[in-house]
């Protein structure tokens, strides 16, 4: 995979904002899939304004932590607390923390119905009983952030991939989240698409949202990541800053994955 | 073409050839299609005599023998030896295959609700209308209520008056619509909105306008179908082709909103909707149609109060919702599945909540991908509904049947049968086409990919 | 799998807008309503069954099946006679529908495939009398074809002027008359060379396959399998002196004794079930052709696979995939409508049964249940079956 081309390293790291209040929190975590236990024992504390990219083989797990956060996944045992709120059984509190955290997916999952500009409102007027006019006007700021408004009365099937992710990116924003995850983003694009939608997610982290971020993109990871978590076999194998991840990895199972991902 | 300033080594396209003539034009389509070696040939040449056979035969009897006036079924065989069609025949049962024994004089009242129906259906296929699904959903939720006041007549009673008022009142706002949309661009709450001045006002006070507009429609339409005046027309003499559209579209209409309950409980989470959902479905699936019929006949007088004794009518008629109501859970649960999981999911990471998310946007799509299915639901419904027949209602099969029981058309069976197959063959036909080229075109809908 | 539970709140004491708002709560009082709801109308329903059965002097239970029924059924294919029980009428009716369901499967199976590859053909006449015939059996209700044929055969010629086909066969307006066969001594062996030859030619594909695998070395299997299944019953017979006898059906005054005669209304009946099913077949085999795309074809000739390699060993094993369940549920419709049966008197399981027992002994909810589970029993094994073929060939994805 040749993404330094892309982003390259000189690129300066995108200044840091964390915060030392805790927004997510996951507690020995367990998950299984019938029988195969997917997440096991599962530890992490994610500050506010820190942006954390999550990698690891295909099937260890690192989607599926992502998704459990706003229980797209179900998770059996141990606690998720997203912004002080207890991810639960409570229809309550599940809402609330969908409410606050946005999420983008790896096959962009637009509504094909629904036009570019109805995609962004749908959620602020049924969730949040935001005036329509107010909820266009939002919607089309972000569609100028991810620069496509002129493509706000289209349809998601008449947009390239990049530009559907970007348009995902801003339906998603438009709910004002306090954090966004990514669930490989750039996975599902063809090769000239993914920097126009890396370039969005580096301006975003500029704003100093909470991002966590399932990719194999290590320049991304990079210039923004403050945190590099390595996942295997549903367990968090290592987390480092990215300088001391990609240069000093400690574990074999981190040293292997890396020789293999940047070989090319 | 010869340009001497250009190079010699600049590409110069060579001229097409036409292709060798046997390859083309009729010549070679016949070589093609029907003689392409000696099998072909043979089963080309028998192809064609059978084709002879077939036309020969139905010319003959359906044309040059037929018999086209005549009193009785004995002049008929008379004249032709039953070696033609006794065409005649239709003509005096016409009226009675189309309406059964509904009086003649009330007949404008079934032909009057038709066209009603067709001009709220009509809508659909106008381009620039806006809010097609409000316009079918009002159609299959209150036009059976202006139809039943209309086809019974007499006293109705207060909820079927304000029922058909409620039916006449979105008829008429479904027309406005249309106009606003041809005459103004805009659809007919915009219209209202603005027309009301509440254009700019917030958002959340623009249903209160809609509301109240509808409000005075509804009083309107309820003071002018209390003038209504019509003798009741009790449904044990309803029949024929009418019959059969009353008791097949009364079974799709039902169909879709229970069919899209059913198939919501049997994919829900919850074991015990689920296993009800379930057994409902596969119960009333893997038994025929004409069991429930028997059921519905033999079962339903013991199931309800001692003193209730409903008409067979309405008997078949429940009959045929549930099994209608079964078959169309299996087309809604593929509709469902064919909507893509990451719908779902981007659905619910929004924070919408399940009615939310399957109403605006799951179920949009998976009804856009049913629809062809649901048109073939309803042929095949209606192709069924001729088994009220064997349980002795009426229909165009009976009525067709009776006609050759009475004494002077003793005899007169084949006719009414073909007459009957060539009403069905017109309707399922012109519906599966239809639905053929709505597959094609949906198919690919939703803009570029 | 010993799973502690710490997803829900954590300490005790939970207020009640957090039991009210919990999911697990909430769908455990959804399922109470429904459950509620539908214990209820049973409850009502039993009620008033109750209390009309009570009106009308009736009682509930099956000890009727054990009286006697008292009417005679026009055909049978297992024995019966008026003095027999109730239960004996529903063995019948079972027995009668399975008989046509099994001839019109067979039938219809054989013609759809016909039908289907016709569909297919490049031929413009074949291809579009094909299609004509497939739209006017599709777009006309079944009932329709049957009543047209029954109609229609009522003016066959009467018996004296019977249709004969070699003094074998005769059509007539109260039916089809066959040969019937008498089995002589020793025919029992044919029978079982029959199922000897059949495994004998099993036992030889599995071991040419298995050599052809270990060596490469090829061999006719299949020519061999036909000639054992079809040649040693053959030989048996022959090497038996023939131990099977015809009974001929013979004009004797007004009608034909002998043989076995086949109703009218059997004919009917398998006529247009088979003329109309075999829509359903042939759609079913010309979307499963279709189903492989061109691209398996091409890439099986350029390895080098002549066409009838490739049909038998890319072609057809796909498209079969496509075409079983689709048939499969075209069979399960073929013995639900044989029930149309009633319209033209074949007395099979409804005529029999839910129409003639019902209105004579007045057991409605018993005859109706019973009716049921025998279409319901039927449905759920085939579904069984094709879950269980579903599950065999389903291709292994991620």
């Amino acid at each position: 995979m040749s993404i330094d081309t892309q982003l390259p390293d000189e690129t300066v790291h995108v200044a840091s904002a964390i915060s030392d209040e805790v927004v997510i929190e996951l507690a020995s975590v367990n998950k299984w899939y019938g029988e195969f236990h997917v997440l096991k024992d599962i530890n992490l504390a994610v500050n506010k304004g820190e942006r954390i990219v999550i990698c690891g083989p295909s099937g260890s797990g690192k989607s599926t932590m992502i998704r459990c956060i706003n229980r797209l996944e179900e998770h059996q045992a141990g606690d998720i607390i997203v912004n002080g709120t207890e991810m639960g059984t409570n229809i309550k509190n599940i809402d609330a923390i969908r409410r606050d955290v946005g999420m983008v997916f790896q096959q962009f999952n637009l509504f094909p119905h629904l036009s570019v500009l109805e995609n962004c409102t749908l959620a602020p007027i049924w969730v949040k009983n935001m005036p329509k006019a107010e909820a266009e006007k939002i919607a089309m700021e972000y569609l100028e952030r991810v620069k496509i408004p002129e493509q706000a009365g289209k349809y998601p099937g008449q947009l390239s991939g990049g530009q559907q992710q970007r348009v995902a990116i801003a339906r998603s924003l438009c709910m004002s989240p306090t954090i966004m995850l990514f669930d490989e983003p750039t996975s599902a694009l063809d090769p000239e698409m993914i920097s126009e939608v890396l370039d969005v997610m580096v301006g975003l982290a500029e704003t100093g949202m909470t991002m966590l971020v399932v990719t194999h993109e290590m320049g991304f990871a990079k210039r923004v990541a403050d945190r590099v978590i390595f996942m295997d076999q549903g367990e968090i194998v290592e987390q480092n800053t990215p300088d001391e991840f990609f240069t000093n990895p400690k574990s074999d199972r981190t040293k292997l994955f890396l020789s293999q991902i940047l070989a090319h | 073409m010869t340009d001497a300033t250009q190079s010699d080594t600049a590409f110069r396209p060579k001229p097409s050839l036409p292709p060798p003539a046997n390859t083309v034009g009729v010549v070679g389509w016949m070589r093609k299609n029907l003689f392409g070696g000696p099998v072909d040939t043979v089963l080309t040449l028998l192809g064609v005599y059978l084709l002879y056979v077939i036309l020969d035969f139905v010319v003959d009897y359906g044309i040059v023998n037929a018999i086209w006036t005549a009193d009785s079924y004995r002049e008929c065989l008379d004249i032709n030896k039953g070696e033609g069609a006794c065409w005649a025949g239709i003509g005096v049962w016409f009226n009675s295959m189309m309406y059964g024994r509904y009086p003649d004089e009330e007949q404008w009242r079934i032909n009057f609700g038709g066209i009603v129906l067709l001009l709220w259906l009509i809508p659909f296929w106008l381009p620039k209308v806006s809010g097609k699904i409000q316009v079918g959903i009002s159609a299959v939720l209150t036009f059976p209520f202006l139809a039943a006041s209309l086809f019974i007549g007499g006293d109705i009673g207060i909820f079927l008056h304000a029922m058909t008022a409620i039916a006449l009142t979105l008829f008429v706002s479904v027309w406005l619509n249309v106009a606003t949309c041809y005459l103004m661009g805009k659809s007919l709450p915009a219209v209202l909105i603005s027309v009301t001045g509440f254009a700019d006002k917030d958002d959340r006070l623009h249903k209160y306008v809609l509301l109240g507009a509808f409000g005075v429609g509804f009083v309107l339409a309820l003071l002018y179908h209390l003038s209504w005046d019509l003798v009741e027309v009790p449904t044990t003499i309803w029949g024929g082709l009418f019959l059969t559209l009353v008791i097949s579209g009364i079974g799709i209409s039902s169909a879709l909103p229970s069919g899209i309950l059913l198939a919501l409980g049997r994919r829900s989470k919850m074991p015990v909707i689920r296993v009800f959902c379930t057994a409902f479905i596969e119960l009333f699936r893997s038994v025929p149609l004409i069991t429930i019929l028997f059921m519905a006949v033999t079962m339903m007088p013991l199931f309800l109060p001692v003193e209730f004794n409903p008409p067979k009518l309405a008997m078949v008629i429940v009959a045929v919702c549930i099994f209608a109501a079964a078959y169309m859970a299996e087309t809604v649960r593929g509709g469902l599945q064919a909507v893509n999981k990451g719908q779902y999911e981007a659905a619910q990471a929004m924070g919408l909540n399940f009615w939310k998310m399957m109403a605006l946007i799951v179920m949009p799509q998976a009804l856009k991908l049913m629809i062809p299915n649901i048109v073939g639901s309803f042929m095949g419904l209606m192709k069924d509904t001729t088994l009220v027949s064997i349980i002795g209602l009426y229909d165009i099969l009976l009525m067709g049947k009776a006609a050759g029981q009475n004494p002077t058309w003793l005899g007169f069976h084949t006719e009414p049968l073909l007459f009957t197959a060539t009403i069905f063959f017109v309707l399922c036909f012109a519906m599966s086409k239809y639905s053929q080229h709505l597959e094609r075109t949906i198919g690919g809908g939703y803009g570029r990919r | 799998m010993a799973v502690v539970d710490k997803a829900g709140p954590r300490k005790g004491g939970r207020s009640f807008t957090e039991i009210v708002n919990d999911e697990r709560y909430r769908s455990v009082f959804y399922q109470v309503i429904v459950a509620v709801a539908v214990i209820w109308a049973a409850n009502y329903l039993i009620t008033n069954t109750a209390e009309n059965l009570q009106a009308r002097g009736m009682s509930a239970g099956f000890e009727f099946l054990t009286s006697t029924a008292g009417f005679s059924i026009a055909w049978s294919i297992i024995d019966y006679e008026p003095g027999d029980t109730y239960f004996d009428v529903y063995l019948v009716g079972i027995a009668n529908t399975l008989i046509i369901s099994f001839f019109a499967i067979i039938a219809t199976t054989l013609l759809g495939f016909v039908v289907g590859v016709m569909r297919l053909s490049k031929n413009f006449i074949i291809c579009n009398l094909a299609s004509g015939y497939v739209e006017v059996m599709r777009n006309v209700p079944l009932l329709l074809h049957i009543l047209f044929w029954f109609t229609l055969s009522a003016a066959l010629p009467r018996p004296k002027n019977s249709l004969g086909l070699g003094d074998m066969f005769f059509l007539n307006n109260r039916g089809l008359y066959v040969p019937a066969p008498i089995p002589g001594e020793g025919f029992g062996v044919v029978v079982i060379m029959v199922l000897i030859g059949i495994a004998a030619a099993f036992g030889v594909t599995v071991w040419a396959t298995r050599r052809q695998m270990a060596t490469g070395q090829r061999f006719p299997a299949f020519w061999v399998g036909v000639g054992l299944v079809v040649g040693l019953p053959l030989l048996a017979f022959a090497a038996l002196g023939a131990p099977l006898t015809f009974d001929y059906p013979s004009l004797k005054g007004f009608n034909f004794t002998g043989g076995a005669d086949v109703p009218r209304a059997f004919c009917a009946l398998l006529f247009a079930l088979v003329l109309y099913h075999t829509v359903y077949m042939a759609e079913a085999v010309r979307a499963g052709i279709l189903s492989v795309s061109h691209g398996q074809t091409e890439a099986s000739y350029s390895l080098g696979l002549k066409p009838s390699w490739t049909l038998r060993l890319v072609v057809i094993p796909q498209a079969m995939r496509a075409v079983v369940p689709p048939m499969i549920s075209n069979w399960m419709n073929v013995v639900k409508n044989s029930s149309l049966a009633v319209a033209i008197g074949y007395p099979d399981l409804v005529a029999v049964f839910m129409q003639t027992s019902l209105n004579q002994s007045g057991h409605a909810i018993e005859i109706v249940g019973m009716v049921m589970l025998f279409y319901m029993t039927v449905s759920l094994t085939i579904s069984a079956a094709l879950n269980y073929y579903n599950k065999l060939v389903q291709i292994k994805e991620r």
